[in-house]
C-alpha cells in the first residue's frame, strides 16, 4: 500500500501530504537530493513511465509539473509492486495543477489551501488502487474495507470519510440524499455477495467520490471546485457499474455533459469493449427507489455548473475515468497539449493560417513568451549539442546535458525579449554550473592537518592513479610542492615497479623540491622506493607504515609519525585492461588512502568517459561497496589545461561521467601551476 | 471644427482667463507626475532580505513562518523562493523608532520582500548572484542548523559557505568604486532548531563558528589559486582576500564591523510549537531595525 503521498514545489515546501504510516522526511529528501540536485541517476527516458528511486526500504516514484514547480512524489514499500502508483501520479498531477495552478503562478505564493484536496485524493486513490489492495488493504487508512468487498455497513463508510470542506453549501438537502444513496448502494451490494467483478471493484469508491464530491459541487466561492465535482461525478459512471444510473440521468439532464461522456466512453470502447456492455445491463439493474434522489443530486450539480464548463470538464473525466491506457494517454496529451497547441493549429488549418503562424512564432521568438515546444528546442538544442562537442565534450555528456536541458525547458515560457537561443544558453549554463560545482568543497590543507594532529594522529595518504602518459606523476610531484609550501612532511612513494625509469624520474622530482624546500625553509621531503618488481599495493603499505613509524625507528626520538603526507605514485593502466586494473582494487584496500585522485587530461576525448568509469568503479573496499560513499574516487585532476585553451570539455565529460568533482587543474610546467577549479571560469570557457 | 479653433485661439490669445488656466496647468502638471512616478517606484521596490545558509538549516521553514506564520514541512530546496512579508503588528520598523508609544494614530506596517535560497552545495550560486544583483538587499539572514554545528562536518560546512557570503560582503566594501561607498549590509546569524535536545546555545553557536571561520581564513589564505585568477587580472592582493583585520590571529565576528558588515546573532527555532514565538520575534526586532 502507498505509504505516503506528497505534493512539494521546487523550492521545498509541502503544500500537501498525506502519510499513511510514519516515514522519515530523509526519505524525500534524499530523493530530491540525488535524483534533481546531484543527478546520480538518469531519469527515465520514457514519459508516460513515472521514473523510480529506491531508498531504505522504500520505492519512490514521482512526476512533476515543470511549469509550476510542483513535484509529486509516491512512497511505498519496495516489497510491493504498485503499478496503479504510476496512474495515481499523472491523475494528481494533472487535477492539482489544474485547480491550483493559477493560484500556484502567481508570484510569491507559499501555501495554497489545500483543504479540499484531501476528499479529492481519497476518492482518487480508491477510483485508482486497483491490483494491490486485495493484499493490503487493511493498512489503507480508513476505507480499505470498502474496497475488498463491497461496503459491509454504510455508517461506516459515511463516518470515515473526509468530511466535505464545510464552507459555504448551498445544498444541504443533497447531503441526505446523497447519504440515502449510499446506503442503497451498499445494500445492494450486500444482497449480492458475488458480484461480478466489473460491477464489485470501483462500485463503492466511485460512489465515495461522487458523494464527495457533489457535496461540495455546489459552492459557488469556487467554480474550479465546482466543476471538478461536477466530472467526478460523471466520472463515476463509466467504470462503476453500479453508478451508471446516475450516469445515465447525468446524461438525461446535461446535454453537454453526455456529449463529453460519450465521446471518451468510445475512446474506452476501443481499448476494451466489454466493459461498456455491462455497465448497461447493470445500469437498469440496480434499485429503483435511490434514482429519484439521485437525479436530484445530479440536477442540483447541473445546475450549477455543468453547462459552461464541460469542454474542461471532459479532461478531468477522461483523468479519472477510462482505463489504465486511457488515463495515461490522457495525461500525456494533458501535458501536450498545451505546448502543441500551436503547432496543431498550424497543421491542423489552412496554408494561410500555417504562414501567419509561422511569423507569430517568428515574432514571439524575439519578443519573447513563446511556449516551448520539443519541435521549437529540437534544432537549438541541436546546435547546442555540436557546439559542446566543439569544446570537446564526450558525446554522451553532451547528449544527457542537451536531454536535461529540454526537460528542463518543455513547456517553459521565454522571459520578455528572450529568444530562444538566449533561453538554452541560459538554462545550459545553469546546468554546466550545477554539474561542476562540488557539493562540498575540498579543502585538502584543512583535511590534512586535522588528520595530522590531534588524537589518533596518523599520516594522509593520497594515491594517484591514471592512464599511461596524462602526467601522474608530474602531478603528484606539483601537489608535494603545494603541500611542502604549507610546512607538511611529504613521503613520495614510487609505486611503480613496472615502467623502467619511473622510479629515477621521482628521484629527480624529490631532490628538486627538497632542493626548493631547503632554500626556503618549509618541510621536507623523502623518496620511499622499493626499485622494480615488487607489489605497488605491498610497497604502498610498507610506506605508510613506515610514515606512521608504527614500529618506532630507534634514530627518531619522541613525535611519532616522521612524515605527514604520504604521496603514493602508482603506474599508469589502460583503463580497459582488466588484468591491469584489477590490481588497482588490492591496492585501494591494502594502502587505504584517504584520497585517491585520477589524473585526466584535457587533451582526450570521448574516452575520458570510459577512463574516468573504469578507474572508479576499481575502488571497492572489502565489502564490495565502492568507497567514498559509493563513487569510487575523490576527485580528478585534469592536466595539460594550458594546451587546449578553451576546449576544457573533458571536466565536463568526467564530472557527468561518475559525479566525482574536479580539484585540481595542471595549467603549466612548473612546480607552481597547480590550480583549483573556478566553476564559473570554467562554464564561461565552456559557453564561448 | 470651429469649436476647436475657438478653443484654440482663446487659449493663445492674451486673455487673464487664459493665462491664468495656463499657469495652473503648467504647475500642477510637475506635481502630478512626480507623485505618480514616485509611488510606482515605492511600490516595486520593496526592502529585500535574503536567507542563506547550509542545507538543512531551516530557512525554508523560516521562510513560511515569517509570511504565513505558520511553519510549513518542507524538503531541500531546488530553487529560490520569495514570499512578500509584512512586519507584525508588535514589532516597530527603524523609521517608527522615533514615534510616540501613545501614538494612536493608525500606522502601517512596512512590507519586506524575502528571498530563499537553496543552501545545497551545487545550488549556491543562486544565494551568490542575488547578492551581486544590483537590487537593494538590506540584509543576510544566514540560517544554520545548531544541532549540526556540533559535528565537525557541520560546522565546517557552514562555515565555509558563511565564509563566502562574508568574503563577498568584504569585497563589495573594499572595492566600491565610488567614495561613498555601496551600502552596508547587516547580517543576522539565525541559530535555528534550538527547540533541538543536541543544539548548541546561541553563545556557542557563534564562538564556534568564529573559531572556525578563522581556520577557514588560514586554509584558504595557503590554498592554491583559482584557475579563474589569470583570466580576470584582478590581481587581488593577499590582503584583499583575507576576510576580517588583517594578519589577525583568530577571527571575531566585530572584525567585520570595518568592513561595514555587522553582525547579529539570534536563537530560534521555526518548529516551536506555539510556545517559543519569541524566537522569530528576535528575526522580526532584527528585520524591523534594519529596513
Amino acid at each position: 500500500m502507498l505509504d505516503a503521498f506528497e505534493i512539494l514545489t521546487t523550492s521545498g515546501i509541502v503544500l500537501w501530504r498525506r502519510h499513511y504510516a510514519p516515514l522519515s522526511s530523509n526519505v524525500i529528501d534524499s530523493l530530491v537530493r540525488d535524483v534533481f540536485i546531484e543527478e546520480k541517476q538518469k531519469s527515465g527516458g520514457a514519459e508516460n513511465s513515472a521514473p523510480s528511486y529506491k531508498k531504505d526500504r522504500y520505492t519512490l516514484r514521482w512526476t512533476s509539473a515543470k511549469d509550476v514547480g510542483l513535484v509529486f512524489v509516491a512512497v511505498y514499500r519496495s516489497l510491493l509492486h504498485l503499478s496503479w502508483v504510476e496512474n495515481l501520479l499523472a491523475a494528481v498531477r494533472g487535477l492539482f495543477t489544474k485547480a491550483y495552478g493559477q493560484e500556484l503562478r502567481k508570484p510569491h505564493t507559499l501555501k495554497v489551501d489545500t483543504a479540499q484536496w484531501n476528499p479529492m485524493f481519497d476518492a482518487l486513490v480508491n477510483r485508482l488502487d486497483t491490483g494491490s489492495t486485495r493484499r493490503q488493504s487493511d493498512t489503507l487508512d480508513s476505507e480499505g474495507p470498502t474496497e475488498l468487498t463491497p461496503p459491509s455497513s454504510s455508517a461506516g463508510d459515511d463516518a470515515h470519510e473526509p468530511p466535505p470542506v464545510p464552507a459555504p453549501l448551498f445544498k444541504k438537502p443533497a447531503i441526505p440524499a446523497k447519504k440515502g444513496v449510499v446506503v442503497d448502494d451498499t445494500t445492494s451490494t450486500d444482497a449480492t455477495p458475488v458480484p461480478t467483478p466489473d460491477t464489485s471493484r470501483p462500485a463503492t469508491p466511485g460512489h465515495a467520490a461522487s458523494h464527495i464530491l457533489t457535496a461540495k459541487g455546489g459552492p459557488g466561492k469556487a467554480s474550479r471546485r465546482s466543476r471538478k465535482g461536477q466530472t467526478f461525478n460523471t466520472s463515476a459512471p463509466a467504470s462503476s457499474g453500479d453508478e451508471s444510473s446516475a450516469g445515465r440521468t447525468l446524461k438525461g439532464s446535461g446535454k453537454n455533459a453526455t456529449k463529453g461522456k460519450r465521446r471518451w466512453d468510445i475512446d474506452g470502447m476501443a481499448v476494451e469493449g466489454d466493459d461498456d456492455g455491462v455497465l448497461d445491463y447493470s445500469a437498469p439493474a440496480t434499485p429503483g427507489p435511490d434514482t429519484a434522489d439521485r437525479e436530484l443530486d445530479v440536477s442540483d450539480v447541473n445546475t450549477s455548473q455543468m453547462g459552461s464548463h464541460t469542454g474542461k470538464g471532459q479532461f478531468v473525466l477522461k483523468d479519472l475515468d477510462d482505463e489504465v491506457d486511457a488515463i495515461l494517454a490522457s495525461s500525456k496529451q494533458q501535458s501536450t497539449s498545451t505546448t502543441t497547441t500551436n503547432g496543431e493549429i498550424a497543421t491542423g488549418s489552412g496554408l494561410l493560417n500555417t504562414a501567419t503562424s509561422r511569423l507569430t512564432s517568428l515574432f514571439r521568438n524575439v519578443v519573447g513568451g513563446k511556449t516551448l515546444s520539443k519541435s521549437d528546442l529540437q534544432q537549438p538544442l541541436q546546435q547546442m549539442q555540436t557546439h559542446l562537442l566543439e569544446k570537446n565534450v564526450a558525446r554522451e555528456a553532451a547528449e544527457r546535458l542537451c536531454q536535461s536541458v529540454e526537460i528542463n525547458l518543455l513547456d517553459q515560457k521565454t522571459a520578455d525579449f528572450t529568444s530562444i537561443d538566449a533561453t538554452i544558453r541560459d538554462s545550459m549554463t545553469k546546468a554546466l554550473t550545477r554539474m561542476l560545482t562540488p557539493t562540498s568543497s575540498l579543502d585538502l590543507l584543512r583535511d590534512v592537518s586535522s588528520t595530522t594532529s590531534g588524537p589518533g594522529a596518523r599520516p594522509y595518504v593520497i594515491s594517484i592513479v591514471g592512464v599511461n602518459g596524462v602526467g601522474k606523476s608530474t602531478n603528484l610531484s606539483k601537489i608535494a610542492f603545494f603541500l611542502l609550501q604549507n610546512r607538511f612532511r611529504v613521503l613520495v612513494v614510487a609505486g611503480d615497479t613496472f615502467r623502467c625509469g619511473a622510479v629515477e624520474q621521482l628521484r629527480v622530482h624529490v631532490r628538486n623540491l627538497s632542493a626548493l624546500s631547503q632554500r626556503e625553509g618549509v618541510g621536507k621531503v623523502e623518496l620511499f622506493e622499493k626499485g622494480y618488481g615488487k607489489d605497488a599495493a605491498t610497497v604502498a603499505r610498507d610506506a605508510v607504515a613506515f610514515a606512521t613509524n608504527r614500529d618506532g625507528h630507534a634514530q627518531v626520538q619522541g613525535q611519532g609519525m616522521l612524515y605527514d603526507v604520504v604521496l603514493i605514485d602508482t603506474a599508469g593502466r589502460r583503463h580497459n585492461d582488466t588484468r591491469l586494473m584489477s590490481s588497482l582494487t588490492k591496492f585501494g584496500q591494502l594502502a587505504n588512502p584517504d584520497k585517491v585522485f585520477m589524473v585526466g587530461e584535457a587533451l582526450v576525448g570521448t574516452d575520458s568517459v570510459a577512463q574516468a568509469r573504469n578507474f572508479a568503479k576499481e575502488f571497492v573496499d572489502t565489502k564490495g561497496k565502492l568507497r567514498n560513499n559509493g563513487v569510487g574516487m575523490d576527485g580528478f585532476i585534469i592536466s595539460k589545461c594550458d594546451t587546449v585553451g578553451d576546449m576544457v570539455g573533458t571536466l565536463v565529460s568526467m564530472v557527468h561521467a561518475t559525479g566525482i568533482p574536479v580539484v585540481f587543474l595542471g595549467v603549466g610546467q612548473h612546480y607552481g601551476d597547480l590550480r583549483g577549479l573556478n566553476v564559473g571560469w570554467a562554464v564561461d570557457k565552456l559557453m564561448k | 471644427m470651429a469649436k476647436i479653433e475657438d478653443w484654440l485661439t482663446w487659449a493663445l490669445s492674451p486673455t487673464i482667463s487664459a493665462i491664468l488656466v495656463t499657469l495652473i496647468f503648467s504647475l500642477t502638471l510637475p506635481v502630478l507626475i512626480h507623485y505618480y512616478l514616485y509611488k510606482r517606484a515605492v511600490a516595486r521596490e520593496l526592502p529585500t532580505f535574503l536567507l542563506l545558509g547550509p542545507s538543512g538549516g531551516g530557512k525554508t521553514a523560516l521562510l513560511t513562518l515569517l509570511a504565513t506564520g505558520t511553519a510549513s514541512p518542507t524538503h531541500i530546496s531546488q530553487a529560490p523562493q520569495t514570499a512578500i512579508c509584512q512586519l507584525p503588528s508588535t514589532t516597530r520598523a527603524s523609521e517608527d523608532q522615533y514615534r510616540s508609544e501613545n501614538d494612536t494614530s493608525s500606522r502601517s506596517q512596512p512590507s519586506i520582500l524575502l528571498l530563499d535560497t537553496p543552501g545545497h552545495g551545487k545550488l549556491r550560486h543562486h544565494a551568490f548572484s542575488s547578492l551581486t544583483s544590483p537590487a537593494a538587499i538590506k540584509g543576510l539572514l544566514f540560517v544554520v542548523d545548531s544541532a549540526v554545528l556540533s559535528s565537525a562536518a557541520g560546522l565546517t560546512e557552514a562555515a565555509e559557505y558563511l565564509y563566502d557570503i562574508l568574503l563577498l560582503l568584504q569585497k563589495r566594501h573594499t572595492q566600491g568604486k565610488t567614495s561613498k561607498g555601496p551600502q552596508a549590509i547587516p547580517v543576522l546569524l539565525v541559530a535555528n532548531k534550538q527547540d533541538v535536545f543536541t543544539s548548541l546555545p546561541v553563545g556557542l553557536v557563534k564562538s564556534k563558528l568564529e573559531e572556525e571561520l578563522g581556520k577557514v581564513r588560514l586554509t584558504r589564505s595557503k590554498g592554491l589559486l583559482d584557475s579563474g585568477i589569470g583570466v580576470e587580472d584582478d590581481d587581488t592582493d593577499e590582503e584583499g582576500n583575507w576576510l576580517g583585520e588583517y594578519g589577525a590571529k583568530t577571527f571575531k565576528f566585530s572584525q567585520m564591523r570595518e568592513h561595514g558588515v555587522e553582525i547579529d546573532v539570534v536563537g530560534g527555532s521555526t518548529n516551536g510549537e506555539g510556545e517559543d514565538p519569541g524566537s522569530v520575534h528576535e528575526c522580526w526586532s532584527w528585520i524591523g531595525a534594519n529596513i
